[in-house]
């Protein structure tokens, strides 16, 4: 038996780069977010010229941030957007994935690396080229549209979320699908072997066999999406010019951002970042917690 | 009209007034030490630089105007000494003064950067404007067009040196406006019969687009008619967006846009272009600096367009506005303030270099007397031959030039953007979106810890 000490050392030393950047660059913003969030600055004269000073506010700009009513909209508006968004991306991502696993699948590789393309377009400039697509007078889609009758507006008041929707989906399902490629990869050959042998047909192998064993791949991407609806922000931000409809607190990242760098008010930016966190974090172990039970019931 | 209220905004004695401002400074720089050699009592003595004589600088300048790397250059050719090093920063709204607010928070400001005049007051705040009255500005002031000067004129002290501005005129397709026989507008009712023949001369074609989310747009027809958003006024803020000229200005676009006389839908984007480049949208109530917009992105329709006054809403008493303006500001932390505002002086009064910034499209010169003095003189071929800017050089005259931004003013346009383009979708009334955003300012003035009161009964 080795002494103690000399068990832990090396786990220490690799723990300490990861350890270090993870306390610098995650839990001290995180910490320091949440001390400026209690604070406010008074000002007198008209601009502060006669003094300057930062109070203790307390949970003031918390009470603040309800009270305006601007935040709480823009997380009702991605709650809303996520409750659409989460189980389309999911099922679209699962189909597409036993799709290339069925083993009459042809084509695979191309199919795979194709799916997965959108995904390998910055997120920027993926919105955009939907946004092109989406202007009047510019895009083909419309003009096609308006050529049958549709007279589509993508851009509408109603209809921009589910236009930032479709940008989000044809960027992630295919990574999405990936993930859950990669475990059906995993899943033991003989199992479906055996399945195969007593008969079992395609669509039985993938409801008894498959997505119960690719419940974890599943889970894992439904947390990805729940918390990436939560954080939408590159998308609205660049379709924003292009319409009157997405608003600068949107998204609760875009009304977040907008308060602290182009209102300069980072207490109360402070503030919206950390209900942001506490809601995502409630959300996701939340979805843990009430898989997790239904797995043990 | 003659009111110049960035200068009398408080009525206590300038000398109180001045040992506090100076006082201020010092205690916002006092913590790096860059003026602890230089300062003595509360006010730091005019002409301090820590440039000794013969020595070789070099100022920091954070721009973003597209012809700036020019006149700069020429600067550097001719002042061996006293270098500027460029930076071309993001425009200020797309990140550019999230970048300078953040500096100025950790003394680490460039010595020179614009700012836009509706910015100015969130650096007061931040105390990142240097007092260049105790430089002896004042000298410099004859130089400019008054108005601009007084954009960075707070509280008596100037903080800033004007470079251009956006006087505000109507572009329009004169072929398209003889052809279908409809007179130039010279007053909004007109503008509204015009707007009533355009549509019926093409089903397809509005005489203007109304952007429902480009406040700056509301904001400048606002100005035009009369109001003035924000005041000071019992040593705080009173915030009035629902004033008698800003309801005048919104019936009457509640009725352009109820009547559909106009389309409500975003300008200076893709989708706006493409009707320009059409003939769909005939004309555009827009500023100065909207000439580089339409030639760059309509290049098809040159020699369509001409440029008349901004409609008025009473003959007698002409009025323009402004959309859009900057200021060379020199920052706080700067070491070396005499060498820095002498650039900032002959950046927009040296004739070169006005004429390089105006090739640049940086918007209407703050010198005073440029359109006979640059080459904003002539003839454009893009504009049928006209001397377009003869029409601004009227324009920029009949501003009213008591017009005040707030601190907050940035938040206050985005505010309106979400509550103008909420009445427009709902076919309301624009008056609520103003005087809901009259609240939000009245809110956001207070999370700065100002003082502040909405008009109208509103607390």
């Amino acid at each position: 038996m080795s002494t103690g000490k000399r068990r832990i050392s090396p786990g220490v030393g690799f723990f300490i780069p990861f350890g270090a950047f993870f306390l610098l660059f995650f839990v001290l913003p995180i910490l320091y977010a949440l001390y400026q969030s209690l604070f406010r600055t008074e000002r007198s004269g008209l601009y502060g010229e006669l003094g300057t000073h930062q109070v203790f506010a307390g949970l003031g700009n918390y009470a603040k941030v309800f009270a305006e009513g601007a935040f709480v909209d823009s997380v009702l508006r991605v709650l809303g957007y996520a409750v659409v968004q989460v189980p389309v991306m999911i099922v679209l991502a699962t189909i597409l994935a036993l799709l290339l696993d069925a083993a009459s699948a042809r084509g695979v590789r191309f199919f795979r690396s194709a799916y997965f393309l959108p995904y390998g377009v910055p997120g920027v400039i993926a919105s955009i080229l939907w946004g092109f697509l989406y202007t009047p007078g510019i895009s083909p889609l419309v003009s096609i549209g308006t050529d049958l009758g549709l007279n589509p507006d993508f851009l509408g008041p109603n209809t921009v979320l589910w236009s930032i929707a479709n940008i989000v989906t044809w960027q992630f399902a295919g990574y999405n699908m990936l993930v859950i490629v990669a475990q059906l990869k995993a899943l033991p050959g003989d199992l479906l072997e055996a399945a195969r042998i007593d008969g079992a047909n395609a669509w039985q192998q993938v409801w008894r066999i498959k997505l119960p064993l690719i419940r974890p791949a599943i889970v894992l991407t439904t947390v990805f999406t729940i918390i990436g609806s939560l954080q939408l922000f590159s998308e609205p931000l660049v379709l924003k010019p292009l319409t009157a409809n997405i608003d600068a607190a949107y998204t609760p990242n875009m009304a977040a951002y907008n308060d602290a760098f182009n209102n300069n008010n980072y207490n109360y930016a402070a503030a919206e970042a950390v209900l942001l966190a506490l809601i995502a974090c409630v959300l996701s172990f939340g979805f843990l917690r009430l898989v997790g039970r239904r797995r043990r019931g | 009209m003659s009111v110049p209220a960035p200068e009398g905004v408080t009525m206590s004695s300038p000398v109180t007034r001045r040992s506090v401002l100076a006082g201020g400074a010092a205690a916002a720089l006092g913590g790096t030490g860059l003026l602890a050699g230089c300062t003595t009592g509360a006010a730091p003595p005019p002409g301090r630089s820590d440039r000794k004589p013969g020595e070789k600088i070099t100022l920091t300048f954070w721009n973003w105007v597209p012809g700036m790397s020019a006149a700069v250059d020429l600067w550097n050719k001719q002042n061996p000494d006293v270098q500027v090093h460029l930076d071309n920063i993001v425009p200020g709204g797309s990140g550019g003064y999230a970048k300078m607010h953040a500096a100025v928070r950790t003394q680490s400001a460039p010595d020179l950067a614009q700012i836009e005049y509706h910015i100015l007051p969130s650096f007061m705040l931040d105390g990142g404007l240097l007092d260049l009255t105790d430089y002896g500005v004042e000298k410099y002031r004859h130089l400019f067009v008054p108005w601009q000067w007084r954009q960075g004129v707070f509280d008596r002290r100037v903080r800033s040196i004007p470079q251009a501005s956006g006087p505000m005129g109507m572009f329009y397709r004169a072929d398209l406006f003889a052809k279908w026989g409809i007179p130039v507008p010279k007053t909004w009712a007109q503008y509204r019969d015009a707007a009533a023949k355009v549509r019926k001369a093409d089903p397809k074609a509005y005489i203007m687009a109304f952007p429902p989310a480009n406040s700056a747009y509301q904001t400048g027809l606002a100005w035009q008619a009369g109001a003035h958003w924000f005041r000071a006024a019992d040593g705080g803020w009173r915030v009035d967006m629902v004033d008698p000229a800003t309801k005048r200005m919104s019936d009457y676009w509640d009725e352009m846009l109820h009547e559909k006389l106009v389309l409500a839908e975003q300008d200076q984007q893709s989708g706006w272009f493409a009707q320009l480049q059409r003939g769909q949208i005939v004309s555009w109530v827009g500023p100065q600096w909207g000439d580089a917009i339409l030639m760059g992105n309509a290049a098809g329709t040159a020699g369509k367009w001409k440029v008349a006054l901004m409609p008025q809403w009473d003959e007698d008493q002409p009025a323009a506005s402004n959309w859009g303006g900057s200021s060379t500001a020199v920052m706080a932390n700067t070491k070396y303030p005499q060498e820095a505002i002498r650039f900032a002086v002959w950046l927009n009064t040296n004739l070169d270099s006005v004429n390089l910034l105006i090739k640049g499209g940086y918007g209407w010169p703050a010198l005073a007397g440029a359109y006979g003095r640059t080459i904003l003189n002539q003839p454009n071929k893009f504009f049928a031959g006209q001397r377009y800017n003869e029409v601004f050089a009227t324009a920029d005259k009949q501003i009213d030039d008591s017009w005040l931004w707030s601190p907050t003013t940035s938040s206050t346009l985005d505010s309106l953007n979400a509550t103008i383009a909420a009445e427009v979708n709902s076919g309301g009334k624009l008056i609520d979106a103003f005087r809901a955003s009259q609240r939000q300012t009245v809110d956001d003035l207070r999370s700065k810890g100002l003082k502040a009161t909405g008009a109208g009964g509103e607390s």
